[in-house]
């Protein structure tokens, strides 16, 4: 059961390949992202009925006729934060206060929404009705966003973040260390819920994301000295990241399910694409969102030494951009200069280009899924993340 | 911490290094005073022997990897800033004397001292599950060096990043280990291990007046050493099916883990300059330093005789010989 478990993820994974497509004529390189699939799923297309919604079309889906993801499983995530800090109660006051704080139910809540709607688009799919598995699938999704949240309080630390959702953050409340002890403290507690699931194989599943995300981090902090790597390396990363727990999750439930590896794929690769293409969008909204405001002239991003997908594209066109991505803009005035060039060139075009992609092909994913008011939401989800770009 | 060449050359470079060796940490793996403990230290490369430990696996295996090797060149900016996570990797890096990996060597000890019949030979789950119980340990040292900052500071704060990445590191590592292992009750006790060390960071012994210096002591050692050893020998055994000896398992590491603090605390006390500033004058204030002494030998020794009494339900062979000799060496 182990062995077909890695199986499935190496599979899910390597179904989105990278191809590098070399430009004759100018000498440089361009990427192209083909997105192939594994041949059980291509057959399994072949037979599918249901018309796909477009997303490059400009219908927009009617709002009236179809409940988004959020109100759909509303009932479902009934609790969810009360749930985490009850389970996070048992313990000394200071320590309990510090766990609990990120958990006030103001974030967005995206990951536990995704997560069980894909648990009862699955659970339709398969006529799995059995109490206790959606019992457990909720606790997945608790899992997750407490694993979530543990690396945010981590993050706060490493990025000497002052604040987060309008609040102060944890290291500005209570310092350093005891921030940093305080998200080992939930990441533990996740880990005994896990365990206490009973099944192997999504704790195989869901270490396998805190492995990721630690790897991720450290990505970020090495940058690739070859451009021509720098965009494999920026969606490794980005997958590792965002992507890998969103999937992993979405994996997860369909086990719980009783979902069979083709199924559970379907279900990986829908959150993994979702993922990817949460990431671009939010890359993209941070070159967007900065222009529009006054006072703050400069993407966040880029201050941080990053270079998302916007900047790459960029670099494409002007090569000038290269030296300062590899000094992580820490010149003065690179950043504005980066900034600049971005807005002048295709980048952003191309980013929601790639996230549209990413979109499609996880719509492609759950369509293949018996149609239901969930599995439509799960379509919903994708088409709300486009949206976001405009 | 680093791949294997950047490991060589830290090496060689750092050997002449002016940090002094001789910082006192009263959690530290070893006590800080000039003085060896020979008697420990003989008694534990003897058990090494038992089992066939190799010292130092914890270092090169696990992080083998080209990510990881840019920590050597963030490390080296730290030279010279005093941040803890500089004392950690060169107890880690460096494999002498000094560097015993003890918790990982009790486990295997543990699992050999269990076994009946002189043909079983440790199985492959326990000697992983030895190498999470120094990855669990390695993380809560290297995240509980992490410092508070209050003002800006470039390289501290490059330390700490650092710090909370590594620790983050072998934590996530030691889960994807755990899961291998495919026995949901030792997730449930590690994971336990690991809440409990956490809770065990904000037990103020000094300030609180409702137990004994000597109970708050103790609660918040298990927490903090004592929780690990005994879920991890208690989690061998389960791995091992030695059903009968599983609660005797969790016991011993209780106690020995305790004593060891005690005989940690003892020494660093004994050759501590500033003695005003160590746990131990906090914790019994206004007694003279020779009382002190005593009546936390005493502590010590009867978690010893605990531990050696137990022992006496396991086998008798060459592991539980070895559990015995490390525990007796703690009373020197």
């Amino acid at each position: 059961m182990v062995v077909s478990a890695r199986i499935t993820n190496f599979l899910a994974y390597s179904s989105l390949t990278v191809s590098r497509v070399s430009h004759l004529g100018n000498g440089s390189l361009r990427y192209q992202w083909l997105l192939c699939r594994n041949t059980s799923l291509l057959q399994l297309r072949s037979k599918i009925q249901t018309v796909v919604p477009s997303i490059t079309s400009n219908v927009s889906v009617p709002k009236e006729n179809i409940p988004t993801a959020d109100a759909l499983v509303r009932p479902d995530l009934e609790g969810l934060y009360e749930d985490i800090r009850e389970g996070l109660t048992n313990t000394q006051p200071e320590l309990r206060q510090i766990a609990q704080y990120y958990f006030n139910g103001e974030g967005k809540a995206i990951r536990p929404v995704i997560t069980m709607c894909m648990a009862r688009a699955i659970n339709y799919h398969l006529d799995q009705n059995a109490p206790g598995v959606i019992q457990k699938q909720k606790k997945i999704a608790q899992i997750a966003e407490m694993i979530h949240t543990a690396s945010l309080v981590h993050d706060d630390v490493i990025d000497v973040a002052d604040s987060r959702r309008s609040r102060p953050s944890v290291n500005i409340l209570w310092g350093q260390k005891k921030s940093i002890i305080a998200g080992d403290f939930i990441l533990a507690m996740a880990s005994g819920m896990l365990a206490r699931l009973q099944n192997q194989q999504v704790i195989i599943l869901l270490s396998q994301v805190l492995a990721d995300l630690v790897q991720g981090e450290f990505m970020q902090l090495g940058a690739r000295e070859n451009k021509d790597e720098r965009f494999a390396h920026y969606s490794e990363k980005t997958f590792k990241k965002t992507a890998s727990l969103i999937a992993y999750s979405c994996q997860a439930v369909s086990v719980l399910s009783g979902a069979d590896s083709t199924l559970q794929s379907i279900a990986f690769q829908y959150g993994r694409q979702l993922g990817m293409a949460f990431q671009l969008v939010d890359d993209l909204l941070d070159f967007i969102a900065t222009s529009a405001q006054v006072g703050k002239p400069v993407a966040a991003d880029l201050r941080l030494g990053l270079a998302t997908a916007p900047v790459l594209f960029a670099a494409q066109k002007f090569s000038e951009l290269n030296p300062l991505i590899m000094r992580r803009f820490q010149e003065p005035g690179d950043a504005e200069t980066a900034f600049r060039l971005v807005l002048r060139s295709d980048g952003l075009q191309r980013t929601k280009e790639l996230a549209r992609q990413y979109c499609n092909d996880a719509v492609t994913q759950v369509a293949q899924l018996t149609p239901s008011p969930y599995q439509q939401a799960l379509v919903t989800l994708a088409h709300q993340l486009l949206h976001r770009m405009k | 911490m680093v791949s294997r060449s950047c490991l060589i050359r830290w090496k060689t470079r750092h050997l002449g290094s002016s940090i002094h060796p001789a910082v006192s940490f009263s959690r530290s793996l070893f006590a800080s005073s000039q003085v060896y403990q020979t008697s420990w230290v003989q008694a534990v490369s003897n058990a090494e022997k038992v089992v066939g430990f190799p010292t130092s696996f914890l270092s090169l295996r696990s992080v083998a990897n080209d990510e990881i090797s840019n920590i050597a060149v963030y490390l080296k900016k730290l030279i010279g800033t005093g941040h803890p996570l500089i004392t950690t990797a060169k107890n880690l890096v460096y494999s002498n004397d000094k560097t015993h990996q003890t918790r990982g060597l009790l486990v295997l000890l543990m699992s050999k001292a269990a076994k009946r019949e002189s043909g079983q030979d440790i199985l492959p789950e326990q000697r992983t599950l030895a190498e999470i119980t120094e990855l669990v340990h390695t993380a809560h040292l290297i995240h509980t060096g992490v410092i508070n900052l209050n003002t800006p500071n470039a390289n501290l704060e490059m330390g700490n990043k650092m710090a909370v990445l590594c620790g983050d590191f072998f934590l996530a590592h030691s889960c994807v280990q755990l899961a291998t292992l495919q026995n949901l009750k030792v997730v449930e006790l590690i994971a336990q291990a690991i809440s409990d060390y956490s809770t065990a960071e904000f037990i103020d012994i000094i300030a609180s007046e409702n137990d004994s210096a000597l109970d708050r002591w103790s609660q918040q050692m298990t927490l903090r050493y004592g929780s690990l050893i005994a879920h991890a020998c208690q989690s061998t055994l389960i791995l091992g099916n030695n059903v009968e000896l599983i609660e005797s398992g969790k016991s011993f590491g209780l106690e020995i883990a305790l004593a060891w603090q005690a005989n940690i605390e003892i020494q660093s006390f004994k050759s501590n300059a500033n003695r005003a500033d160590h746990v131990l004058s906090k914790l019994f204030p206004e007694t003279p330093f020779v009382d002190v002494v005593a009546n936390f030998q005493a502590v010590r020794d009867r978690h010893v005789n605990a531990a050696l009494k137990i022992l006496t339900a396991f086998p008798q062979n060459d592991a539980s010989l070895a559990l015995g000799n490390i525990a007796r060496a703690l009373k020197y």
